[in-house]
């Protein structure tokens, strides 16, 4: 193994963690921004049989830019596919087709809950967000779902004001009570300091690692439920000087994802 | 019998106040110029619905015409949040919008259904999700949970939707409707088919047999279609592929001017209400940004390889 001196920026390692879930073959369904670097970085390091598709109809796509939207006019020359949404969300998404689902939340709690809907009261909100959006379906029906947050308390919750997309609901068979298969749901909670991965028996999210700079305490400080930590804790690995290239010369040459930095994801 | 007409004819004959509309599109082929218009003749009381909507939806709702919006989501994309819809939901600005939500599965789904003649379709979407806590103007009609009659398990079913009129934005119709896309279609193929009334707003107006040389292409047969209207540049700033680029740069103008209820006001008078119709628009654009920043939207060329339906 090389050493790894390279510089990097918090978002790649981010990128990496989603990247290092996705395994070779799997079906991805991806949103813009990290969802679809973490796919693209899997895909030219170990998983390069690892293919996408955009809930808007696309799959396949090979776009020449990155995709500023998952209808961005870059997905369709050169797709392997182009449909509807019927054809994406219902043909493939609800078909049992898709392997990892990649979400993100403003607001995402401790059995990995999303809520992008609102902030607040419902009818009367503090802050009206966009809503499910294809977010529900993805995280119901993928067989496994990764979330990126950031991480605080107002961001990570003990429980969100509002369920828009189920992760495991109120734990243990909440899933199975709706007919939801429970050997799915969330995996992960990816955040700037932290990876959070779900326990199988309680389903609720553990510390697995902190990032390189984040240490424990500070973890547990900004986190609203009474975190639990994995007995063989340990720091996330850096980026890989392979993923930097991968990132920087090929996926995304713009540096696009420096935007991540002014949303707070630092 | 031709059903070329103008966006004002179009729009003033078949969407009436009130209306229940479907409106396609997915960033991709926005049918923006037909919006302008309805908001040009200051409808009101309009029903709308779209899987995943985006400015042109913030627009409509900030101008006032909505009153309900079968919604999934609303955004302006990389530019964040829609700052109407906020107002709207947030504040009452101009006037609360009534929201039905669901989801880019059960939606799609729903317009399905409405296109196929059936009168609801399962989803296996939302269960377990608040989204089944909250219902408004559907009331308890916006889903059933039943036992599935064929293997016990919960079964959610979704409403078929039939709007009374659709309107979509296609790279290109014959006169009669015919109406032909390709790349990234949303929800438009089922939605516009569940419409009872079709407006086809196109790029442009080719012959039958030009349909006919490619005719997998056809997403709405013309007896589903009430008008064509011939747009070119009739989805910025969407994009129609093969024909130009989305704007950014006028997304990101829309969005600083959306920030306020005066510069979105200001935004609605400069590019809706100062021009009547999009070829007054488009010189507007052109006047303002320059030839070279609306010729740099353009496409490039880079055709298929010609398929044969011959035997």
């Amino acid at each position: 193994m090389t050493e790894i001196t390279s510089e990097y920026i918090k978002p790649e390692l981010m990128a990496c963690c989603g990247a290092r879930e996705i395994k070779d073959g799997d079906i991805v369904i991806v949103g813009t921004g990290f969802p679809a670097v973490s796919a693209n970085i899997a895909k030219y390091t170990h998983a390069p049989n690892a293919k996408m598709m955009q809930e808007s109809g696309v799959y396949d796509a090979n776009p020449r830019r990155p995709a500023l939207s998952v209808g961005d006019p870059c997905l369709n020359p050169g797709a392997a596919f182009i449909g509807s949404l019927v054809d994406v969300m219902g043909m493939f998404l609800q078909g049992g087709w898709v392997d990892v689902g990649f979400l993100s939340g403003s607001q995402v709690d401790k059995f990995g809950n999303i809520n992008t809907t609102v902030i607040g009261d419902y009818i009367n909100p503090k802050s009206r967000l966009p809503g499910s959006g294809g977010a529900n379906p993805i995280g119901l029906l993928a067989k496994k779902v990764l979330i990126i947050a950031l991480h605080d308390k107002r961001r990570l919750s003990d429980k969100v004001d509002f369920i828009t997309t189920p992760g495991y609901i109120d734990g243990p068979g909440s899933r199975a009570k709706w007919g939801l298969p429970e050997d799915c749901g969330p995996e992960v909670i990816i955040t700037n300091k932290a990876v959070m991965r779900f326990d199988k028996h309680t389903k609720e999210a553990y510390l697995e690692s902190y990032h390189p700079g984040n240490t424990i305490e500070e973890i547990v400080e900004n986190t609203p439920w009474d975190l639990k930590i994995a007995d063989d804790v340990h720091e996330t690995p850096p980026p890989t000087d392979e993923e930097l290239r991968v990132i920087r010369e090929i996926i995304d040459p713009m540096r696009m994802i420096n935007i991540y930095l002014d949303r707070g994801y630092i | 019998m031709s059903k070329v007409m103008t966006m004002r004819e179009a729009i003033s004959q078949f969407v009436h106040d009130g209306d229940f509309v479907f409106i396609g599109g997915y960033i991709c082929r926005p049918p923006f110029a037909a919006i302008h218009e309805i908001i040009r003749q200051k409808k009101r009381n309009l029903t709308i619905t779209r899987s995943n909507a985006a400015d042109d939806f913030d627009m409509l709702i900030g101008a006032g015409v909505v009153k309900r919006f079968i919604s999934t989501f609303l955004s302006l994309g990389v530019y964040g949040l829609g700052r109407c819809f906020r107002r709207s939901l947030e504040k009452g600005i101009p006037h609360k919008v009534e929201l039905e939500e669901y989801t880019n599965l059960s939606l799609p789904m729903m317009l399905m259904a409405g296109a196929l003649g059936i009168p609801f379709v399962p989803v296996k979407d939302m269960l377990g999700s608040d989204l089944l806590k909250i219902s408004s103007f559907f009331g308890e009609k916006k889903y059933k949970v039943i036992e599935n009659p064929f293997d016990g398990t919960p079964a959610l079913l979704v409403p078929a939707l039939n709007p009374d009129v659709g309107i979509i934005h296609v790279q290109q119709a014959d006169e009669n409707g015919n109406a032909q896309v390709w790349g990234i279609e949303g929800d438009c193929k089922w939605g516009a088919n569940a419409s009872k009334k079709v407006i086809v707003s196109c790029e442009r107006i080719v012959s039958r047999e030009i349909i006919g040389k490619d005719p997998s292409r056809t997403i709405v047969p013309d007896f589903r279609v009430v008008a064509v209207v011939q747009e070119p540049f009739g989805a910025h700033p969407g994009y129609a592929p093969g024909f130009y680029d989305v704007d950014l740069m006028f997304g990101s103008l829309y969005q600083r001017a959306s920030n306020t209820v005066e510069g979105f006001q200001e935004f609605l008078d400069e590019w809706v209400f100062g021009v009547q119709d999009r070829t007054e628009y488009t010189q507007r654009y052109i006047e303002k940004f320059g030839y070279a920043q609306f010729k740099n939207l353009m496409a490039e060329f880079d055709y298929s390889y010609p398929v044969s339906y011959s035997y």
